[in-house]
Order: C-alpha cells, then sequence, then structure tokens
C-alpha cells in the first residue's frame, strides 16, 4: 500500500525546482510584454509601458552618453570604458553609493554602543530609554525639521538615516550582547580578560556574523531613507533621477533604474553574506 | 595547612521581596583539597559557585581566598561550566590559549609581531595540553561544536588549567555526559588534580560522582523553606572510596538531603541515571 501524497514531505527534482524557481519572474516579464504590446498597438504614443526596445534604448542612453552638463568632453568614437564613467547612470549611481557608504559608517558607532549597553550597565542606564523612544519617532516624518535644521545638503540625508535605522541596529545588537551567556563572561574574566577584552575578544567577535546580518536585514531601511533624502532634496542620485524622470513621464529609463537599484542592492547583500561566512567558518547559521 | 578559601557566614537572597538562597554557609579549604559540593538541583550550589569567583556579591558575610575579598572573577580561580564553556568562534587550539594570549597581550600589543611568536609558542604549549587530556592532533584545528559534549569539556578543562589557577571551580562540569564519557572524566580530573595540586571545587548534584571524586564532601541543603540552603554535611573522605562502604557513604548523604518527596531523590539510590531525568 502506499502511502498518501504528504506536502510537507515533497521533494521537487533539480530542474523541475529551478522551473519552478523561476516562473514567477517569467510571468511577470510575460505579462508586462503583452499589456506593453496591447497597449502600444492601440496607441503608438503610449508612455506608460515602454516597450523592451525603448528601455534598451533608454538604458544604453544613460549607461553610455554623456551626462548632460559635460557633453562636448568626450570624442565621438570615445570607448565603452570611457564612455560608462560619464555617463548619467554611473553619476547617479556614485553619488548614491557615497551616500550609502556613509550610512554604512555610521552603523559602526551603532554596534559600538549596542555592544556596550549590552556589557556595561551604567551604559546601559543612561541610553537605553532614550534610544527606545528615539527607536518610535517615524524618521520621514521628521524630514521637514531636519530639511530646516540641516539644511538640504548631505546632513540632512545622513541624519535622516541616522535617525531612522541606527537605533534598529543598537537596540538589535544590545539584545544579541545580551543573549550572550553569562558563563561565557565568566569564563573570560577567570582566564585572565579585563573589561574591554571581554567586549572586543569574547562578545563582539562572537557577534558579529549575526550583527552583519542584521544590517543585511536593514539594508532596505537604509535605502528607504536614502531614498526618501534623495527624492526630496538632491541634485544627483539614482533616486533623484527617478524622480525627476518621472516629471517627463520617462517610463523607459525609470524601469530599468529600478531594476539597476534592485540588482546593486541584491549584489551588496550577496557579498556581505559571503564575506560573513569567510570571515566567520565557525557560524552556523541558526 | 593554611586555609585558601574562607566562607564566613556567607548568605545571599535574591530578588524582591527577599528569597533566601544560602543561609550562613561556613566553610574553609585548604590548598589542594578536592571538595564535592552535593545538593538536589536549586539548593544554591552555583549560587555559591559564583560567589567564590566574585562575579556576584554576597548580601551577607564574606568569601575570603587567599585571604583577600575579590570583586570580580579573575585569573587566580579557573572556572568550567556546564553549558558555554568554550568560545564557540574560537578553534580548540586558540581557546586552550585565550587565557595566556588575553593576559599577555592588550588590544592593541596583539597587533605586535611580538605577539604572533609568542602565540606559536603557546600553540605548541597548548598542544601538550591536549594530548594530556586525550585529544588527537586533528582536533587541534575544529571549533568546539565539531565536538561531542565530552571533549568539549576535555578542552574547557585544559583551557582552565592553561592559566594555572591556583584554584579551579566547576559547576556541574559533567552532567550533560552519558555515564561512561562522565566515568572517563571524572578519572581525568582526578588524574590532573593529583599531577597539577590544584584545588578543586566541584559542584555537583550526583551522590555516586560526589564519592567517587572527592576528598571531602559538603551536602548544600534547606533546612526548612523560610530559609536558605545551609552546609547540612562536611564529610572528609578516603580515596579511592572503597566499593563496600559506597552503600553506606551514600545512605549517609540521602539521610542528611531528607526528602524523598522529588524526583531527584533517585540519585541517591546509587543508581547512575542519564541527567534528563533528573532535571
Ligand atoms: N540571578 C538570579 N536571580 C534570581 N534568582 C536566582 C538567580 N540565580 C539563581 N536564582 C535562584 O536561586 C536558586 C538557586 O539557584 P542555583 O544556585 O542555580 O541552584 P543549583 O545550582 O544548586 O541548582 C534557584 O531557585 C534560582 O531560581
Ligand atoms: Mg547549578
Amino acid at each position: 500500500m502506499t502511502s498518501a501524497f504528504s506536502l510537507i514531505h515533497s521533494k521537487p527534482g533539480r530542474t523541475f525546482d529551478t522551473a519552478l524557481s523561476w516562473l514567477l519572474f517569467a510571468a511577470g516579464v510575460g505579462i508586462y510584454l503583452y499589456v506593453a504590446q496591447a497597449r502600444h498597438a492601440e496607441n503608438p504614443e503610449e508612455r506608460v509601458t515602454p516597450t523592451v526596445t525603448q528601455m534598451v534604448n533608454g538604458f544604453t542612453d544613460a549607461a553610455l552618453k554623456p551626462a548632460e552638463d559635460d557633453e562636448a568632453t568626450l570624442p565621438e568614437n570615445a570607448s565603452v570604458f570611457r564612455r560608462f564613467p560619464a555617463s548619467m547612470l554611473w553619476k547617479d549611481t556614485k553619488a548614491t553609493s557615497r551616500r550609502f557608504f556613509y550610512s554604512m559608517l555610521l552603523l559602526i558607532p551603532a554596534v559600538l554602543l549596542g555592544l556596550h549597553m549590552g556589557l556595561f550597565p551604567y551604559v546601559r542606564v543612561f541610553f537605553l530609554r532614550f534610544i527606545l523612544f528615539f527607536d518610535k519617532i517615524v524618521a520621514l516624518s521628521l524630514l521637514p525639521i531636519l530639511f530646516i535644521a540641516f539644511g538640504i545638503d548631505e546632513l540632512s540625508k545622513v541624519m535622516l538615516i541616522v535617525i531612522g535605522v541606527t537605533p534598529t541596529i543598537i537596540l538589535d545588537t544590545f539584545n544579541l550582547a545580551r543573549g550572550i551567556p553569562p558563563e561565557q563572561v565568566t569564563k573570560a574574566f577567570t582566564l585572565g580578560a579585563g573589561d574591554f577584552d571581554v567586549a572586543y575578544r569574547v562578545v563582539l567577535k562572537q557577534l558579529m556574523p549575526n550583527v552583519l546580518n542584521s544590517i543585511r536585514l536593514n539594508l532596505k531601511a537604509v535605502m528607504l531613507f536614502l531614498f526618501a533624502g534623495e527624492m526630496i532634496a538632491s541634485t544627483d542620485g539614482l533616486a533623484y533621477r527617478i524622480a525627476l524622470l518621472r516629471r517627463h513621464m520617462g517610463m523607459e529609463i525609470i524601469i530599468p533604474y529600478v531594476l539597476w537599484v534592485a540588482l546593486l542592492l541584491f549584489l551588496v547583500d550577496l557579498s556581505m553574506r559571503v564575506i560573513n561566512r569567510k570571515l566567520h567558518p565557525w557560524f552556523r547559521e541558526a | 595547612m593554611t586555609n585558601l578559601i574562607s566562607i564566613e557566614n556567607l548568605s545571599m537572597t535574591y530578588g524582591s521581596p527577599a528569597r533566601p538562597i544560602l543561609s550562613g554557609i561556613d566553610m574553609s579549604i585548604a590548598e589542594g583539597e578536592f571538595v564535592c559540593v552535593l545538593g538536589q538541583t536549586g539548593c544554591g550550589k552555583s549560587t555559591l559557585l559564583r560567589l567564590v569567583l566574585g562575579s556576584e556579591q554576597p548580601t551577607r558575610g564574606q568569601v575570603l581566598v587567599d585571604g583577600e575579598r575579590h570583586l570580580r572573577p579573575d585569573w587566580t580561580r579557573g572556572y568550567v561550566p556546564q553549558k558555554y564553556a568554550l568560545f564557540p568562534d574560537r578553534t580548540v587550539l586558540d581557546n586552550i590559549t585565550f587565557g595566556p594570549e588575553v593576559r599577555e597581550f592588550n588590544l592593541f600589543t596583539r597587533m605586535m609581531p611580538r605577539f604572533f611568536r609568542r602565540r606559536r609558542e603557546l600553540r605548541m604549549h597548548a598542544m601538550d595540553y591536549l594530548m594530556r587530556i586525550g585529544l588527537r592532533e586533528a582536533d587541534a584545528t575544529k571549533y568546539p561544536d565539531q565536538l561531542s559534549g565530552g571533549m568539549q569539556q576535555r578542552v574547557a578543562i585544559a583551557q582552565a588549567l592553561m592559566t594555572q589557577p591556583r584554584i579551579l571551580l566547576m559547576d556541574e562540569a559533567f552532567s550533560a555526559l552519558d555515564p561512561g564519557t562522565r566515568r572517563d572524566m571524572q578519572k581525568l580530573i582526578r588524574q590532573l588534580w593529583r599531577d597539577t595540586r590544584t584545588t578543586v571545587l566541584f559542584v555537583t548534584h550526583n551522590t555516586q560522582e560526589a564519592l567517587s571524586m572527592a576528598t571531602r564532601v559538603v551536602v548544600l541543603a534547606k533546612e526548612d523553606p523560610a530559609h536558605g540552603s545551609r552546609v547540612m554535611l562536611d564529610m572528609a573522605l578516603n580515596q579511592p572510596c572503597r566499593e563496600d562502604e559506597m552503600p553506606r557513604l551514600i545512605a549517609k548523604v540521602e539521610g542528611v538531603c531528607g526528602s524523598s518527596r522529588d524526583p531527584e531523590s533517585a540519585l541517591f539510590s546509587g543508581e547512575e541515571l542519564p541527567d534528563k531525568i533528573l532535571l
């Protein structure tokens, strides 16, 4: 007698597995192409759903044509490698990456603060209540205040990320640090470690993989606040471009830009995962 | 012999309203003794150990180690807990060398070439320890979670002994191990104790274990619920314990612990039961 089919115990085969996992992508693309084609047949001037050709053209222009302000400086037959660094896409990506990099740097003090709060009672008492409050502030609601207080330059965008993301990272690290078994701390002391040896050589080292994972989870939040800042007050950056092109209904560039951002974020996440695994071979994902 | 550890009228309460855990413990331990502290789960054995370590301070009384009070744990008192004894992010060898490494080099000097030279020496030294506690060379580069429970505890003991503490405090160090492994570990710790002449304070809830290792057994128990645990029995033992003596000694300890109300008392029958049932 054969036993009944069980959903939980089913094992899709390798090929089927792959096919199944790409199905939604295929369906998404298929539906888009169908809708775009239908709308273009109805109205050749249609701008909401650009065709693939339009998007490819738009994206190549963005990636290979010089940005508006220094149009004349490149010779007509310059190579791709000369043309890409002068392009609009490259400039936008560079500007956004720079801000993203700064926000990542800002997470380092956040991690250290969380660590010290988790280990040292005085630091905990001093900061915890305030940070719990800070955490509840809806960062975007502060945006006007930030622009008034810090102007519309880089500082206000960075502050937006500080307010939006660092409390989460601080509290995450804090909880992780508190989760370290007290035996470990006692043990380290009995082996001759001091307070800061315990903090950095025992606890932080053990937390790092989890902290990196928590940062990975918060990448979206970082990007969210970064984009909010760029869309509202900026003169460059990927989000600025998307916001700008919206006014011209430049969908043939907006859609590739959105995919480009997703790809970049995916790559950042992937490299962090790989680095995490390389740096911490002892770590077992929970 | 002089007293290495003096525990004087030690009391400990937790929480508010205060719940007494220990009430007036008095005990002196001389250099070179192997003392087992016995008692049922929850009677405050770990608490006593934490007070000796200095990771907590008593509500009354004091613990003097070498005539001094200690406000925090330090390298003179080695410690082997039941769980989480090893640093998961370090290999076996690096776990063993952690003590000397952290004592000789701070966060900054450990970047200097001197550190790497010294670390090579320490690793050679740690290798010797590794052999002594019965691990193989191939285990040196493993991470703790790749070892069995027994192996982990062996490494933890080596790690603690590497700093050459005067006192070794062990909290149910073998309680998570299966009976066979546990017996091996008991032999090992006896051996190391004889070789190094370290004073050992070993906490356990297993009577058999205490009687088979210690030169002295101290039983903690509550007289009544309103008070914390006290020393109910403090007896010296000749080691090794004679087989035919065992039942009498077990009966003696069982008598002191009284109650056969809870399943814990099963262990006083001298049977070696797996710990899952006992805990
Ligand atoms: N930090 C603490 N706060 C409050 N109660 C505690 C704390 N540590 C231990 N206790 C209580 O003290 C009692 C004795 O604990 P413990 O010393 O761990 O017992 P044992 O090691 O003998 O099993 C237990 O009832 C436990 O709940
Ligand atoms: Mg205990």
